[in-house]
């Protein structure tokens, strides 16, 4: 059984220790000791930016497999609605739906209406809201998980309302054990993920309460599967899609950023993708300022979820296929508008739990001790060259000033203090008779 | 005398608005590192905030002395500028002498030195017209347990 409190494993068989992951990662949350890269977890987000990075491919994202649901008598796939623009132009939403019921799910469900809930309780949260300002988004995992490492201070911000995809597994639990007479816990909701921080974010979610989906399934493990799966259905010609829309405009809005502007678009509302930029405007809610902005919605992958790091095609073309999707489909739906007037005075949004900071091991011992870490740190780093070579293990001279004064590290493994940590590295790194790799190594 | 056990210096430059607020920031970062309660820290950090303000403002340049002893905050403001006339109506909330420009960039409400006084345990102002300004502040770590 997998390590699962993160969305990913470190390979060590296959990790070089090209350094590669170590300099990447936003929170500081890998060393490379021993020719190894090693994850701390307690800084790790979940971002996945490693995964990309690696060039050996020792870092893998953690996603289920179907045999693990095979515990369940009812399975129901929640895709994103990321995965409608995953496909070429004869594959259409619902044909892909069929896919997903050829592939072994009884059921897919479309969240469309729990998107339009969460939308309305989204806009009567800000506008009841009495600061900080401004509410931050919750949706990204990533995001969630960046405040309780990083900005503990903001966490009041964080919108206190459940996800679309968490109110769509409880939904359709509610609906399918009473159709069906089953026990909800005989009914999987299995979302089908553009990145593995929403898996982990099913798996362990951040509020600490159990989660209202069972499992996640990567939009990359099923993409070839669909697509093998809808020709065979087109040849057979027996099964017709279903008529009627099978995607909406709401769920195509959801995929990609500013997604929901469109609510709040009375109000302050900003909109950021791409971890380096969040945390540039975070740094910037840190000093005081964006204090006017009432709405700030932040996805960790560029463009938004479609920038997912389990998904399959580039972001400019499947923002071209939303595109021609969005066209085909109807403003409004006035089933679903019923809907959000039946459900919305009679269910609750609030978020289960308390998003709590993370503990990281920084804040131990009496202020004393604190203080002569921090000198000790400034000492350390004085003698440094601050060129963030990364030699040591460490990605920046600040970070490895940082180890040494907690004492994880001693400064004699930086090869500008000592002759005898650049000695180990030759040892180390001098791969005799192999080939070298295709990128050179390094 | 309580014992002191950290000990900053920083400099801060008359009409530097865009580097304005930065020290308090770094105040800010280190009283964070150092696990203090955070009520406290929002305390000392308006305290650095209005009287780094008050510096880019008004004065040629200054510096702030952050001390972090056992038993409190210390902020030091120390500034050469055109000093203050009236010590009372300077600690007057609304009363401010900030031009246009710096109202239109969103300061010179007159709550600056009525914050900082606020804002701390201990409150020192001394002025020289003509030479400079002086504002001593403690935040006692012990005021919010």
């Amino acid at each position: 059984m997998p390590e699962r409190t993160h969305g990913f494993r470190i390979d060590e068989q296959k990790c070089r220790g090209h350094l590669a992951c170590m300099r990447a990662c936003p929170t500081q949350a890998i060393r490379v000791t021993d020719g190894k890269a090693r994850l701390l977890p307690q800084f790790c987000v979940d971002c996945g930016i490693c995964l990309t990075a690696c060039p050996s491919g020792a870092i893998g994202a953690i996603t289920q497999s179907f045999a693990e649901l095979d515990k369940f008598k009812y399975k129901v796939a929640v895709p994103s609605p990321v995965l409608f623009a995953q496909f070429p132009v004869g594959i259409t939403p619902a044909r892909t739906i069929l896919g997903l019921k050829a592939l072994g799910f009884d059921a897919v469900w479309d969240f469309t209406v729990e998107l339009a809930l969460v939308n309305r309780a989204i806009l009567d949260y800000v506008e009841e809201w009495n600061g900080p300002f401004p509410v931050l988004s919750i949706s990204c995992p990533v995001i969630v998980r960046l405040i309780q490492v990083m900005y503990p201070a903001m966490i009041d911000q964080l919108l206190r309302l459940q996800p679309p995809r968490e109110l769509a597994g409880r939904e359709l639990k509610r609906k399918y054990s009473e159709e069906l007479g089953l026990h909800p816990d005989e009914i999987a909701a299995v979302y089908i993920t553009p990145c593995q921080a929403k898996t982990i974010s099913i798996l362990k979610p951040a509020e600490g309460v159990k989660s209202n989906l069972d499992g996640a399934i990567g939009i990359s493990d099923v993409y070839n599967d669909i697509v093998a799966l809808t020709k065979d259905l087109e040849k057979k010609e027996t099964v017709a899609p279903p008529k009627g829309p099978a995607c909406s405009v709401e769920m195509l809005r959801w995929a990609i950023s500013k997604g929901q502007g469109n609510t709040l678009r009375r109000h302050r509302y900003m909109s950021v993708t791409g971890l380096s930029n969040v945390i540039q405007v975070f740094e910037d809610i840190y000093k005081g300022k964006l204090r006017n902005i009432e709405y700030l919605e932040c996805d960790a992958c560029w463009g938004g979820c479609i920038g997912g790091n389990l998904t399959v095609d580039n972001i400019y073309v499947t923002l071209s296929k939303i595109h021609r999707l969005w066209s085909d489909l109807p403003n409004t739906d006035p089933r679903v508008d019923a809907e959000v007037e039946r459900r919305y005075p009679i269910e609750d949004f609030s978020l289960k739990g308390e998003v709590m900071p993370r503990a990281t091991g920084k804040n131990t011992g009496g202020l004393k001790e604190r203080v002569k870490r921090i000198k000790t740190e400034e000492a350390v780093n004085k003698m440094l060259p601050g060129l963030d070579c990364g030699l040591c293990g460490a990605p920046t001279c600040k970070t490895f000033a940082n180890d040494v004064a907690a004492g994880h590290a001693s400064q004699d493994d930086c090869v500008m203090l000592s002759g005898k940590r650049l000695k180990a590295l030759q040892a180390m790194y001098h791969r005799k008779g192999e080939e070298s790799t295709p990128e050179g190594g390094g | 005398m309580a014992e002191e056990l950290l000990r900053k210096t920083y400099e801060v430059h008359g009409r530097d608005f865009d580097k304005a607020g930065e020290n308090a920031t770094e105040i800010k970062r280190v009283l964070k590192e150092l696990n203090i309660d955070s009520m406290l820290v929002h305390r000392a950090v308006v305290i650095a905030f209005e009287a780094e303000m008050n510096v880019v403002m008004y004065a040629t340049k200054g510096t702030i002395t952050f001390i972090l002893t056992e038993e409190a905050i210390e902020l030091e403001i120390a500034d050469e500028g055109p000093g203050i006339e009236d010590l009372e109506m300077a600690l007057t909330e609304g009363f401010s002498t900030a031009t246009n420009e710096m109202r239109e960039m969103g300061f010179g409400f007159g709550m600056g030195l009525p914050n900082i006084r606020k804002n701390a345990d201990d409150f020192d102002l001394t002025s020289e017209v003509g030479a400079g300004t002086t504002v001593s502040t403690k935040v006692r770590l012990e005021s919010n347990a």
